[in-house]
Protein backbone atom coordinates (compact mmCIF):
# COMPACT_ATOMS: atom_id res chain seq x y z
CA UNK A 1 0.00 0.00 0.00
CA UNK A 2 0.98 3.33 -0.70
CA UNK A 3 1.83 5.40 2.27
CA UNK A 4 1.04 9.31 1.67
CA UNK A 5 1.17 12.34 3.54
CA UNK A 6 -2.20 12.84 3.00
CA UNK A 7 -3.56 9.75 3.48
CA UNK A 8 -7.67 11.48 3.32
CA UNK A 9 -7.02 12.55 0.40
CA UNK A 10 -5.87 9.98 -1.82
CA UNK A 11 -9.01 9.38 -3.57
CA UNK A 12 -12.28 8.56 -3.72
CA UNK A 13 -12.09 5.39 -3.09
CA UNK A 14 -10.02 5.58 -0.02
CA UNK A 15 -10.93 6.03 3.37
CA UNK A 16 -14.76 7.34 4.28
CA UNK A 17 -15.15 6.94 0.66
CA UNK A 18 -14.52 3.25 1.12
CA UNK A 19 -17.27 3.39 3.91
CA UNK A 20 -19.82 4.99 1.67
CA UNK A 21 -19.42 2.50 -1.35
CA UNK A 22 -20.04 -0.07 1.69
CA UNK A 23 -22.98 1.50 2.61
CA UNK A 24 -24.20 1.80 -0.41
CA UNK A 25 -23.66 -1.99 -1.34
CA UNK A 26 -25.52 -3.17 1.80
CA UNK A 27 -28.23 -0.70 0.75
CA UNK A 28 -28.03 -2.43 -2.96
CA UNK A 29 -28.14 -5.44 -1.71
CA UNK A 30 -30.75 -5.85 1.02
CA UNK A 31 -33.05 -3.64 -0.98
CA UNK A 32 -33.13 -5.57 -4.31
CA UNK A 33 -33.61 -8.84 -1.82
CA UNK A 34 -36.75 -7.00 -0.22
CA UNK A 35 -37.95 -5.66 -3.43
CA UNK A 36 -37.53 -8.71 -5.37
CA UNK A 37 -38.90 -10.90 -2.65
CA UNK A 38 -42.62 -7.78 -2.14
CA UNK A 39 -42.90 -8.05 -5.87
CA UNK A 40 -42.33 -11.77 -6.27
CA UNK A 41 -44.92 -12.83 -3.17
CA UNK A 42 -47.42 -9.58 -2.88
CA UNK A 43 -46.92 -6.99 -5.65
CA UNK A 44 -51.20 -6.35 -5.96
CA UNK A 45 -51.03 -5.12 -2.49
CA UNK A 46 -48.93 -1.99 -2.72
CA UNK A 47 -47.81 -1.86 -6.61
CA UNK A 48 -47.02 1.45 -6.46
CA UNK A 49 -45.23 0.83 -3.31
CA UNK A 50 -43.43 -1.82 -4.05
CA UNK A 51 -42.59 -0.71 -8.29
CA UNK A 52 -40.53 2.55 -6.17
CA UNK A 53 -39.01 -0.06 -4.09
CA UNK A 54 -37.58 -1.52 -7.15
CA UNK A 55 -36.50 1.65 -8.59
CA UNK A 56 -34.43 2.48 -5.46
CA UNK A 57 -32.84 -0.72 -5.46
CA UNK A 58 -31.52 -0.16 -8.77
CA UNK A 59 -30.73 2.96 -8.54
CA UNK A 60 -28.48 1.96 -5.48
CA UNK A 61 -27.27 -0.73 -7.39
CA UNK A 62 -25.89 1.69 -10.25
CA UNK A 63 -24.17 3.83 -7.28
CA UNK A 64 -22.65 1.11 -6.00
CA UNK A 65 -20.83 0.42 -9.10
CA UNK A 66 -19.89 4.20 -9.97
CA UNK A 67 -18.68 4.89 -6.77
CA UNK A 68 -16.56 2.13 -6.94
CA UNK A 69 -15.87 2.42 -10.75
CA UNK A 70 -12.44 4.00 -11.16
CA UNK A 71 -12.86 4.22 -15.17
CA UNK A 72 -13.34 8.09 -16.63
CA UNK A 73 -17.52 9.08 -16.95
CA UNK A 74 -17.35 7.20 -13.21
CA UNK A 75 -17.64 10.69 -11.35
CA UNK A 76 -20.50 12.09 -13.41
CA UNK A 77 -22.60 8.31 -13.35
CA UNK A 78 -21.80 8.63 -9.16
CA UNK A 79 -23.36 12.13 -9.56
CA UNK A 80 -26.90 11.18 -11.30
CA UNK A 81 -27.13 8.16 -9.19
CA UNK A 82 -27.28 10.10 -6.43
CA UNK A 83 -29.08 13.12 -7.41
CA UNK A 84 -31.48 10.53 -8.49
CA UNK A 85 -31.62 8.87 -5.10
CA UNK A 86 -31.84 12.24 -3.61
CA UNK A 87 -34.94 13.26 -5.70
CA UNK A 88 -36.43 10.26 -4.78
CA UNK A 89 -36.49 9.77 -1.31
CA UNK A 90 -37.92 13.57 -1.18
CA UNK A 91 -40.21 12.89 -3.91
CA UNK A 92 -41.51 9.58 -2.10
CA UNK A 93 -40.95 10.67 0.86
CA UNK A 94 -43.52 13.66 0.33
CA UNK A 95 -45.84 11.39 -1.61
CA UNK A 96 -45.83 8.76 1.11
CA UNK A 97 -47.04 11.47 3.80
CA UNK A 98 -49.63 13.14 1.20
CA UNK A 99 -50.97 9.70 -0.06
CA UNK A 100 -50.54 7.44 2.54
CA UNK A 101 -53.28 5.35 1.05
CA UNK A 102 -50.94 4.33 -1.52
CA UNK A 103 -47.79 3.81 0.74
CA UNK A 104 -49.96 1.76 3.31
CA UNK A 105 -47.01 -0.79 2.93
CA UNK A 106 -43.46 -0.21 3.43
CA UNK A 107 -40.73 0.86 0.91
CA UNK A 108 -37.19 1.84 1.15
CA UNK A 109 -37.72 5.98 0.16
CA UNK A 110 -41.09 6.26 1.85
CA UNK A 111 -41.54 8.40 4.79
CA UNK A 112 -37.85 9.42 4.22
CA UNK A 113 -36.39 6.00 5.09
CA UNK A 114 -37.85 6.05 8.42
CA UNK A 115 -37.73 2.55 8.65
CA UNK A 116 -34.22 2.23 7.92
CA UNK A 117 -33.24 4.59 10.28
CA UNK A 118 -33.49 7.61 7.71
CA UNK A 119 -30.21 6.54 6.63
CA UNK A 120 -31.48 6.96 2.97
CA UNK A 121 -31.90 10.42 3.32
CA UNK A 122 -28.67 11.09 4.82
CA UNK A 123 -26.60 8.95 2.98
CA UNK A 124 -27.24 11.00 -0.55
CA UNK A 125 -26.46 14.06 0.91
CA UNK A 126 -22.85 12.62 2.52
CA UNK A 127 -22.27 10.74 -1.00
CA UNK A 128 -22.69 14.67 -2.85
CA UNK A 129 -20.89 15.85 -0.54
CA UNK A 130 -17.81 13.37 -0.98
CA UNK A 131 -18.00 13.08 -4.75
CA UNK A 132 -17.84 17.66 -4.81
CA UNK A 133 -14.54 17.08 -1.95
CA UNK A 134 -13.18 14.36 -4.88
CA UNK A 135 -13.79 15.66 -8.39
CA UNK A 136 -13.00 14.22 -11.10
CA UNK A 137 -9.27 15.25 -12.20
CA UNK A 138 -8.88 15.92 -15.80
CA UNK A 139 -5.64 13.93 -15.82
CA UNK A 140 -4.24 12.24 -12.70
CA UNK A 141 -0.50 11.85 -12.91
CA UNK A 142 1.10 8.69 -13.38
CA UNK A 143 -2.51 6.45 -13.12
CA UNK B 1 -31.76 -12.85 29.16
CA UNK B 2 -29.11 -14.17 32.09
CA UNK B 3 -26.47 -11.84 32.38
CA UNK B 4 -23.33 -14.54 32.83
CA UNK B 5 -19.70 -13.85 33.20
CA UNK B 6 -19.22 -14.60 29.73
CA UNK B 7 -21.81 -11.82 28.75
CA UNK B 8 -20.08 -9.40 30.87
CA UNK B 9 -16.62 -10.40 29.51
CA UNK B 10 -17.69 -10.05 26.15
CA UNK B 11 -19.25 -6.32 27.11
CA UNK B 12 -16.40 -5.10 28.25
CA UNK B 13 -14.21 -6.29 25.92
CA UNK B 14 -16.31 -4.65 22.88
CA UNK B 15 -16.65 -1.40 24.61
CA UNK B 16 -13.19 -1.28 25.10
CA UNK B 17 -12.39 -2.18 21.60
CA UNK B 18 -15.01 0.82 20.50
CA UNK B 19 -13.58 3.51 22.56
CA UNK B 20 -10.01 2.68 21.82
CA UNK B 21 -11.09 2.90 18.22
CA UNK B 22 -13.11 6.29 18.48
CA UNK B 23 -10.52 7.62 20.35
CA UNK B 24 -7.94 6.78 17.33
CA UNK B 25 -10.48 7.61 14.40
CA UNK B 26 -10.31 11.16 16.01
CA UNK B 27 -6.32 11.06 16.76
CA UNK B 28 -4.91 8.95 14.34
CA UNK B 29 -4.85 9.37 10.35
CA UNK B 30 -3.76 5.72 10.26
CA UNK B 31 -4.99 2.19 11.50
CA UNK B 32 -4.46 2.65 14.81
CA UNK B 33 -1.94 -0.32 16.38
CA UNK B 34 -4.09 -0.24 19.65
CA UNK B 35 -7.46 -0.62 17.80
CA UNK B 36 -5.97 -3.21 16.12
CA UNK B 37 -5.34 -4.93 19.01
CA UNK B 38 -8.63 -4.35 20.98
CA UNK B 39 -10.30 -6.41 17.48
CA UNK B 40 -8.11 -9.13 17.54
CA UNK B 41 -9.12 -9.76 21.74
CA UNK B 42 -12.71 -9.41 20.17
CA UNK B 43 -11.76 -12.32 18.09
CA UNK B 44 -10.18 -13.86 21.28
CA UNK B 45 -12.90 -13.73 23.47
CA UNK B 46 -15.04 -14.88 20.37
CA UNK B 47 -12.91 -18.17 20.09
CA UNK B 48 -13.19 -18.63 23.90
CA UNK B 49 -16.59 -18.14 24.05
CA UNK B 50 -17.40 -20.86 21.04
CA UNK B 51 -14.59 -23.44 22.15
CA UNK B 52 -16.41 -23.16 26.11
CA UNK B 53 -20.17 -22.84 24.30
CA UNK B 54 -19.00 -26.27 22.84
CA UNK B 55 -17.94 -27.81 25.58
CA UNK B 56 -20.55 -26.82 27.53
CA UNK B 57 -23.27 -28.40 25.14
CA UNK B 58 -20.37 -31.34 24.90
CA UNK B 59 -20.86 -31.85 28.61
CA UNK B 60 -24.80 -31.93 27.99
CA UNK B 61 -25.73 -28.72 28.79
CA UNK B 62 -28.69 -27.92 26.58
CA UNK B 63 -29.36 -25.03 24.27
CA UNK B 64 -32.82 -23.48 25.25
CA UNK B 65 -33.26 -21.93 21.51
CA UNK B 66 -32.11 -23.26 18.26
CA UNK B 67 -28.51 -24.41 18.25
CA UNK B 68 -28.10 -24.09 14.43
CA UNK B 69 -29.19 -20.39 14.82
CA UNK B 70 -26.71 -20.26 18.00
CA UNK B 71 -24.02 -21.75 15.80
CA UNK B 72 -24.77 -19.34 12.87
CA UNK B 73 -24.32 -16.06 15.18
CA UNK B 74 -21.17 -17.68 16.11
CA UNK B 75 -19.64 -18.52 13.00
CA UNK B 76 -20.51 -15.27 11.35
CA UNK B 77 -19.14 -13.14 14.05
CA UNK B 78 -15.74 -14.47 13.82
CA UNK B 79 -15.69 -13.27 10.66
CA UNK B 80 -16.62 -9.54 11.76
CA UNK B 81 -13.06 -8.82 13.10
CA UNK B 82 -11.50 -10.69 10.15
CA UNK B 83 -13.06 -8.46 7.88
CA UNK B 84 -12.03 -4.78 9.40
CA UNK B 85 -8.46 -6.29 10.04
CA UNK B 86 -8.75 -7.04 6.49
CA UNK B 87 -10.35 -3.45 5.60
CA UNK B 88 -7.49 -1.63 8.12
CA UNK B 89 -4.44 -3.58 6.54
CA UNK B 90 -5.78 -2.51 2.78
CA UNK B 91 -6.78 1.30 3.85
CA UNK B 92 -3.72 3.04 5.92
CA UNK B 93 -6.69 6.37 6.40
CA UNK B 94 -8.04 7.12 9.85
CA UNK B 95 -11.32 5.62 8.63
CA UNK B 96 -10.25 2.32 9.00
CA UNK B 97 -10.05 3.25 12.88
CA UNK B 98 -14.44 3.80 12.51
CA UNK B 99 -14.42 0.74 10.52
CA UNK B 100 -12.40 -1.50 13.33
CA UNK B 101 -14.97 1.02 15.85
CA UNK B 102 -18.05 -0.83 14.26
CA UNK B 103 -16.65 -4.50 15.47
CA UNK B 104 -17.33 -3.75 19.14
CA UNK B 105 -20.76 -2.38 18.60
CA UNK B 106 -21.53 -5.10 16.03
CA UNK B 107 -19.95 -8.57 18.03
CA UNK B 108 -21.96 -7.09 21.28
CA UNK B 109 -25.00 -6.98 19.14
CA UNK B 110 -24.82 -10.74 18.27
CA UNK B 111 -23.53 -11.42 21.90
CA UNK B 112 -26.46 -10.39 22.87
CA UNK B 113 -28.61 -12.40 20.27
CA UNK B 114 -26.54 -15.45 21.23
CA UNK B 115 -26.93 -14.99 25.04
CA UNK B 116 -30.92 -14.92 24.30
CA UNK B 117 -30.56 -17.93 22.29
CA UNK B 118 -28.48 -19.66 25.12
CA UNK B 119 -31.34 -18.75 27.51
CA UNK B 120 -34.56 -19.60 25.20
CA UNK B 121 -35.67 -16.31 25.10
CA UNK B 122 -37.86 -15.33 21.95
CA UNK B 123 -36.55 -12.86 19.81
CA UNK B 124 -37.60 -8.64 21.17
Amino acid sequence: MNKTTTPDRTGRQAGLGRIIIAVYGIFAISSTARAGYQILTKFDEAPLAYALSAVAAVVYIVATIALASHKPGSWRLSLAAILIELAGVVIVGILSFALPQDFAHPAVWSHFGQGYGYVPLVLPLVGLWWLFRHRETPAAPGR
Amino acid sequence: MIVDGFFIAGAIICALSVITSVVATIIRDHPDDYAIISVAAVELFLVVYGFAAAVRQGGGEAISGEPWEFWGYVATALFVPVVAFWWAVTDKTRWSNAVLAAVGLTVFVMLYRMEQIWDGAPLA
